[in-house]
């Protein structure tokens, strides 16, 4: 059964899209329902392949579609291929989008109304193709499932308000650019190598010592230029932060954790696994300066546009591109400690933004006011929801026992053991702004006047559900933030385990 | 900015072309992707294994199944993206745009033309279809044109009347089934006790042996194709003409 898994983990959801979409328009309620078991079975069985991975029967579960076999050494079919790595990953997309589903019960019928079969089909096969884009081990199957995974969001972050229209169609113009200039690189590779297998095509630069070759050069550049361009690292920007502000809140608490590290977890695997660190880091040193200091930039005005902002969601999304900084300056640092902080940071980074988005976008709905000063008063009108905003707090600060402060600490570590300082400087500096961002608002939530608030009003929502009236907010939205939040301290606390075996997944590919 | 934009995609074409200076030749017969292992397993095996003469299909329907597979699902979420954007259920009232007399489509003449040709469209359209593993063709462009012929009826009689034939409620329906036909054939192979789409595994329920289940499953996926195809052109025209109301066309 085990060897199932990986298809096993997309089927479900994909089942669930077509029956929320065939069923949907009769029984709007039952689309919830049917989603939350979707995802919730496929969050199980991707559990159980974190465990069958890890129990170290199978260190690599791979998957060959239609059972065709190689020949001569080479993949004939497409390949899925799942170690702890991906197996992690996996986890975190089908268990936040788990979770999420559970948030979304009161949102979806106030903020898309008629179009709640749309919104669910949508948001699992967005699911559907993270979780592809994740375990595929085929250069081109990666590029068709980034094209379902931007199809998808562009469509749920259009569903927002007014200004989400817009805001989506920047996104479209930069995704597209970003998923052709991937697409140019795997073609690239694809006229120098014959293969699209990704280990394949590694044997053949390889075989061929084709690294010298302008052509795989510029496949590497493009391809890295358009992950960063769907990951938003620092001038590629723009599109990110409107989207995820204006998207329906359900839409921005999964997306925001998700899809900028899903494409880090591509830029690891694109760098380690088809190029290897000896291109990466060796054959130009120059490049993995420039990068670093690409992300020094990204990190330093991520935090200071951040530091900048009034509204909570905005300040959010700019702190997210200051996170996509960290992963791409770990990750380019050249050394195995840096990788593997980077990728320890895609779990928590994911953790603490889904645990501040869903704290966010529950103050923002209860309160009816996105800046800042709606948190007065805060910690005696919404303690439960409060404590889950603190948490995810100081985790983006960096303060123990939250999992940010670990990530942080293996990061800051690489960049000692790398000897670069800008680095390491612009880490801490980006704590401090944070701190200072995070503690104007506890500072106003504690000692600020309630009587600034305005009560139970919230714009864009006149038939909403009577029972999100009352003070704190339903359990199907406090339970998310919970679970958010303790993910965030358990990931804290078991982070010498996972980082172990991070790093000697990484060893594994690099021998 | 008009400068940065054009410094840009200098930069990028510079880039582009400076690899091209080592690519191998036109028609290089010994180019990677023509020596590579996996082409000429393609070649001299696709017969063999599969009895299907046209490589290009098997490649797409067969090899690399599950890439047509999520092919066909971006065309579907194409489709519902697209209600989920611009579908408007208020209805006409709200409407700002009066077109009351614009939906009785186009003349008399345009009317019986139609009516002439949509028979003769529609039947080369499931030739297309049926016909895709043996000669060029396939679910993508039988769909394509399945579903041209109901926009032209569309065109022709107006979109009430095409919609009488294709509701939106059908539309949703074929193009969801187009999709479970395509996953479920792969589930069944899962449930025979082989990989998900290894056709091999139907050979039981299929005429034919082993490598006939093959050519078989490959017209099974094509219809699956077909029919969201289809379902997802027609929603996508009604939509967009309509501004998502659906209820008075071009």
């Amino acid at each position: 059964m085990t060897e199932h898994f990986p298809v096993l983990i997309l089927l479900v959801p994909l089942f669930g899209a077509l029956i929320v979409v065939l069923l949907g328009r009769e029984r709007p309620d039952q689309c919830w329902v049917t989603s939350l078991i979707s995802l919730g079975v496929s969050s199980l069985i991707s559990f159980f392949t974190v465990i069958a991975v890890l129990s170290g029967k199978v260190q690599t579960l791979r998957y060959r579609m239609g059972g065709w076999p190689e020949s001569d050494g080479y993949e004939v079919g497409i390949e899925l291929r799942v170690d702890i790595l991906a197996a992690l990953v996996v986890f975190a997309v089908t268990f936040v989008g788990f979770v999420n589903t559970i948030y979304s019960k009161t949102r979806a019928g106030a903020e898309v109304r008629g179009k709640v079969p749309f919104f669910y089909a949508l948001i699992q096969l967005l699911i559907v193709g993270l979780c592809g884009i994740v375990m595929t081990n085929d250069a081109f199957n990666l590029y068709v499932l980034i094209e379902i995974t931007s199809l998808t969001s562009y469509a749920l972050i259009a569903m927002g308000n007014r200004r989400a229209a817009l805001s989506s169609f920047n996104y479209v113009i930069m995704g597209t650019i970003g998923a052709s200039f991937y697409l140019i690189g795997v073609g690239y590779l694809y006229i120098k190598t014959g293969t699209l297998n990704i280990d394949d095509i590694r044997m053949v630069l390889e075989q061929k010592n084709l690294w010298e070759h302008q052509s795989i050069i510029v496949a590497f550049i493009f391809i890295m230029l358009g992950v960063w361009t769907k990951m938003a690292f620092f001038p590629l920007h723009g599109w990110l932060p409107n989207a995820y502000a204006y998207a329906p809140s359900m839409t921005g608490t999964f997306m925001a954790p998700l899809m900028t590290k899903v494409m880090v977890y591509v830029m690891i695997r694109v760098m380690v696994w088809i190029f290897g660190n000896e291109f990466v880091y060796s054959s130009q040193p120059m490049w993995g300066e420039i990068v670093i200091w690409m992300s020094v930039l990204a990190i330093v005005a991520g935090s200071l546009l951040a530091l900048a902002r009034t509204d909570i969601k905005k300040i959010l999304t700019y702190l997210i591109v200051a996170e996509v900084g960290y992963m791409v300056g770990g990750s380019w640092l050249a050394d195995g400690v840096g990788q593997a902080g980077a990728f320890y940071h895609i779990l928590s980074d994911a953790a603490m933004t889904f645990c501040l988005f869903i704290a966010a976008s529950i103050i923002v709905l209860r309160v009816g006011d996105s800046r800042v000063n709606a948190f007065d008063g805060l910690f005696r009108k919404m303690p439960l929801t409060m404590i889950g905003f603190t948490v995810g707090a100081l985790s983006m600060i960096g303060l123990p026992p939250t999992c940010g402060f670990f990530s942080k600490w293996y990061l800051i570590s690489a960049g000692i053991e790398a000897g670069h300082w800008g680095y390491v400087c612009a880490l801490i500096f980006s704590s401090l702004v944070n701190a200072v961002i995070f503690f104007r608002i506890f500072e106003r939530a504690y000692f600020g006047k309630i009587s600034g608030v305005k009560e139970d009003h919230f714009p864009s929502d006149s038939d909403a559900n009577p029972d999100i009236r009352i003070k704190e907010v339903p359990w199907s939205m406090l339970v998310p933030l919970f679970i958010a939040s303790g993910s965030v301290l358990l990931l804290g606390i078991m982070n010498r385990s996972l980082f172990e075996w991070i790093q000697a997944a990484l060893k594994m590919m690099n021998t | 900015m008009k400068i940065f934009g054009l410094i840009a995609v200098l930069v990028v074409g510079a880039l582009l072309l400076s690899a091209t200076s080592d690519f191998p030749d036109w028609r290089d017969k010994d180019s990677p992707a023509n020596e590579s292992p996996v082409s000429s397993f393609y070649i001299e095996k696709t017969e063999k294994l599969t009895k299907v003469p046209n490589m290009v299909t098997a490649v797409l329907a067969d090899y690399r199944s599950y890439d047509t597979m999520f092919e066909t699902v971006v065309i579907f979420i194409a489709g519902i993206g697209i209600i989920a954007v611009l579908r408007n259920f208020d209805g006409p009232n709200s409407s700002s745009i009066k077109r009351e007399n614009n939906d009785e489509g186009g003349g008399l003449l345009a009317r019986f033309t139609c009516s002439l040709i949509l028979p003769f469209i529609q039947i080369f359209a499931l030739y297309v279809v049926a016909h895709g593993h043996h000669s060029p063709g396939g679910g993508f462009q039988g769909g394509v044109m399945l579903g041209a012929s109901y926009i032209l009826a569309a065109l022709a009689f107006g979109l009430s009347k095409a919609k009488d034939i294709f509701s939106e409620r059908r539309t949703m329906i074929f193009a969801a089934v187009g999709i479970f036909i395509y996953v479920g054939w792969g589930v069944l192979c899962l449930l025979f006790g082989k990989e998900f789409l290894n056709y091999e595994a139907l050979d039981p329920i299929l005429p034919g042996d082993a490598k006939m289940a093959r050519s078989h499953s490959m017209l099974i996926v094509e219809i699956g194709v077909a029919f969201t195809v289809t379902a997802i052109m027609f929603s996508m025209y009604s939509n967009l003409s309509t501004r998502g109301r659906l209820s008075k066309g071009l």
